[in-house]
């Protein structure tokens, strides 16, 4: 196991990888690993539905926590609106005396946009990066695209900066000189990114063919930013000996049938991880995952065939059509959850559902990561894909939707202002908070729209759809504060009627249907009941919990799965007391839904 | 000739990068964009930005903590202080400076 003593060679550890493929779990035993090494070690989360107090079984939070139990370690979770509250004070607080209060409420307000969230949560991450206080800095980084995406920002900024130093001299994180200093320390941590000696970026990936598709495409990305991916890690492999049973004895092939996909695609070292018969939680749990992932040693599976009578929670059978059927309007079904619970399998299965209906449907996919395609077997591009009666489907591509909104607002100013004025627009408009913008612009005219009864939103992991549904209040309380002169005056109320619309489409149990996607464990359980709570604070209720992957009685025949399924029912009794919701429960498939016939037949079954 | 002016608390004073373009703030930055272009030196500070510039200067650091936020935006022409709470349009700053217009004139933006 020569490659992971390598790995420990380096001070900063990344892992990376789609959701749901235990990229916490593997961070968090490989931090246990190098402190028990003796080595001073950190593990930090930036996901901002950060799941590392629940697999230590203690609260973390902002701030530097110790690790109970384990000598040398520490644990961190970044949380953007801290990581906010802590640079707009850095740069208040000394003037907190002196300034009239509505100006110091002026400045809060201001500097709560979103160009701050994501400009001090970044700032927080590098900080990490520079520091000497640790041997080893584990980061359990957010999901793939999102990850790419905090990567990508350093290049993007440093760029900025040089190109608006040429121009008028302001950009959109402040005068050119004041951030210099910013720019050398972007710059910094770019190239710590780039150093194989320094850094070691761990790919988690299931022996699943969307996975390893996900893991080819997150390696290439950091390529192309001259990252070079590490290794990979393939977690949850079935073990041979408990795959008697023919449902998932084809599971068992069609992992192999991966497995050996991927040793032939992917050059990295690759190690193996095998699944558990219970879910991984609590230090002790973790040092056997890191036994495991450092000695090789594969655990012990109980293989005996054995039918034990279980607790199993009964349901009403939520009556689906009327929280998804339109009712004179467009309707929008928003489905979040953990990263890999199957949102978009159950997205797909929900539009083709609505479609047969012979309602009008299309659907959305707003993950940077985005597998609509693979689903449906059809390429999916930024205009709406007829994919069969009814249904259609579109994917919104940042870059793109920057480019069109960039257009859109060049071609309105042309012929009012000076050439010069729009070369400055143009410079300007390349900032990554109109990225950010443009690419909720376009998410939003779907619902906007009337050219479709009903919209579904495969949505990006809970964080990335929280954050996303968070905008149209910060930008409603941005445009409150415009220069607000008599001739801005139109402009602004015509935003502010937008934005309040919105806000209202979201909040109309009738137009927005909101629902969480999970599986019967605790990491998804916890990381939506969460994501609940946050919608309940924006005024807006979430109205059904659908239950993915459930373990069926008839091919739970031995005791690994017995044991699997017995895990699952508690937790989905928990799940009927936490959210007090509907809950739809749908089957572990035997296979991965491909195509529109799997699909159809997966439909039937709803 | 000399210009400055010190903004309101703003994203950035491009106008560009919120919600919405600010059809007030993209004015004035095109007249700044003139009035360079005609020789006049401008400098801009934006409260959020450069609050540290902004309240080391005495006459703005004394019209905030007397008149609050509604003073701002403050406009220096030559040192002394031109107008408060609101932008002077193109035309006033080339009448006060004593300079011609140029052919091309700022026209408010329409947009959505």
């Amino acid at each position: 196991m020569l490659w992971m003593k390598e790995v420990i060679m380096t001070k900063y550890l990344f892992f990376s990888g789609k959701g749901g493929v235990g990229k916490t779990t593997m961070a968090s035993a490989t931090a246990i690993h190098c402190a028990t090494d003796g080595k001073k070690t950190l593990i930090v989360t930036t996901d901002p539905a950060s799941n590392l107090a629940d697999v230590f079984e203690q609260e973390i939070g902002h701030k530097i926590t110790p690790i109970k139990g384990i000598d040398n370690l520490h644990a961190m979770e970044i949380d953007p609106d801290e990581a906010t509250r802590e640079y707009k004070e850095r740069i208040i607080g000394p003037f907190r005396e002196v300034m009239p209060e509505d100006v110091i409420a002026s400045l809060e307000e201001n500097l709560s946009g979103p160009c701050t969230t994501e400009m001090a949560s970044f700032d927080r991450f590098i900080d990490f990066m520079e520091g000497d206080e640790y041997d080893i800095i584990v980061f359990d980084t957010a999901p793939t695209g999102h990850t790419i995406r905090l990567l990508e920002l350093p290049v993007d900024w440093s760029k900025h900066i040089e190109e608006s130093a040429k121009g008028s001299g302001q950009t959109c994180l402040g005068p050119v000189q004041s951030i210099q200093d910013s720019k050398e320390k972007y710059d910094r941590a770019t190239a710590l990114l780039k150093d194989p000696v320094r850094t070691t970026f761990i790919f988690v990936m299931r022996p699943e063919a969307l996975s390893l598709y996900e893991t080819l495409r997150a390696s290439k990305e950091l390529e192309t930013i001259g990252v070079k991916s590490g290794e990979v890690i393939l977690n949850g492999i079935l073990p041979e000996e408990v795959c008697d049973i023919s449902f998932f004895k084809k599971k068992y092939y069609a992992q192999q049938n991966i497995i050996r996909q991927t040793e032939k695609t992917i050059a990295q070292p690759k190690r193996h991880m095998f699944l558990r018969d219970n879910e991984v939680k609590g230090v002790s749990a973790l040092k056997d995952i890191g036994r495991e992932l450092f000695t090789g040693k594969k655990p012990h599976y109980e293989t005996e065939r054995i039918s034990t009578a279980q607790f199993v929670p009964t349901f009403e059978r939520p009556d689906i059509d009327s929280l998804f059927l339109p009712d004179g309007q467009t309707k929008a079904i928003f489905l979040t959850g953990k990263g890999g619970v199957g949102k978009t399998s159950i997205s797909c299965i929900a539009a083709l559902h609505i479609a047969q209906k012979g309602v009008k449907t299309l659907l959305v996919t707003t993950d940077p990561a985005a597998h609509i395609g693979e689903v449906l077997d059809v390429k999916i591009g930024s205009r709406p894909e007829k994919i069969t009666e009814n249904l259609f489907a579109v994917m919104v591509n940042q870059q793109e939707a920057f480019q069109e909104y960039k257009e859109r607002v060049l071609n309105d100013a042309r012929g009012k202002y000076s050439e010069e004025m729009l070369a400055t627009m143009e410079e300007e408009l390349n900032s990554p908070c109109t990225e950010e913008m443009a690419a909720f612009d376009k998410f939003i005219q779907f619902i906007e729209g009337k050219d479709y009864e009903v919209v579904v939103f495969d949505t990006a992991p809970t964080g990335h759809t929280l954050r996303l549904l968070d905008l149209p209040f910060d930008y409603a309380k941005q445009v409150e504060m415009m220069a607000g002169a008599a001739e801005s005056a139109e402009v602004k109320k015509t935003a502010q009627n937008r934005f309040r619309d919105i806000i209202n489409t979201l909040r109309d149990k009738k137009r927005t249907v909101f629902t969480l996607v999970l599986y019967p464990e605790s990491t998804p359980i916890m990381e939506s009941y969460r994501a609940m709570l946050d919608l309940k604070e924006a005024g807006i209720e979430t109205q059904l919990v659908i239950a993915n992957m459930v373990l069926q009685e008839e091919v739970c025949s031995n005791y690994f799965f017995q044991n699997r399924r017995r895990m699952q029912m508690k937790y989905l009794e928990e799940i009927k007391e936490k959210f007090n919701l509907p809950v739809l429960q749908f089957p572990l498939m035997q296979e991965e839904i491909k195509g529109l016939f799997h699909l159809r037949v997966a439909v039937a079954t709803l | 000739m000399k210009i400055a002016i010190y903004d309101p608390p703003l994203c950035c004073s491009s106008g560009l990068c919120g919600p919405t373009l600010d059809p007030v703030l993209v004015k004035m930055n095109d007249a700044i964009l003139a009035l360079k272009k005609q020789g006049v030196e401008v400098e801009r500070f934006n409260l959020s930005q450069q609050i540290k510039e902004v309240m080391s200067n005495k006459t703005v650091a004394e019209l905030i903590h007397k008149n609050g936020r509604k003073t701002l935006p403050v406009t220096f022409v030559n040192g002394e202080v031109f107008r408060t709470g609101e932008y002077p349009s193109y035309e006033d700053l080339c009448k006060v400076l004593g300079i011609e217009p140029l052919k091309h004139k700022p026209i408010a933006l329409n947009i959505m």
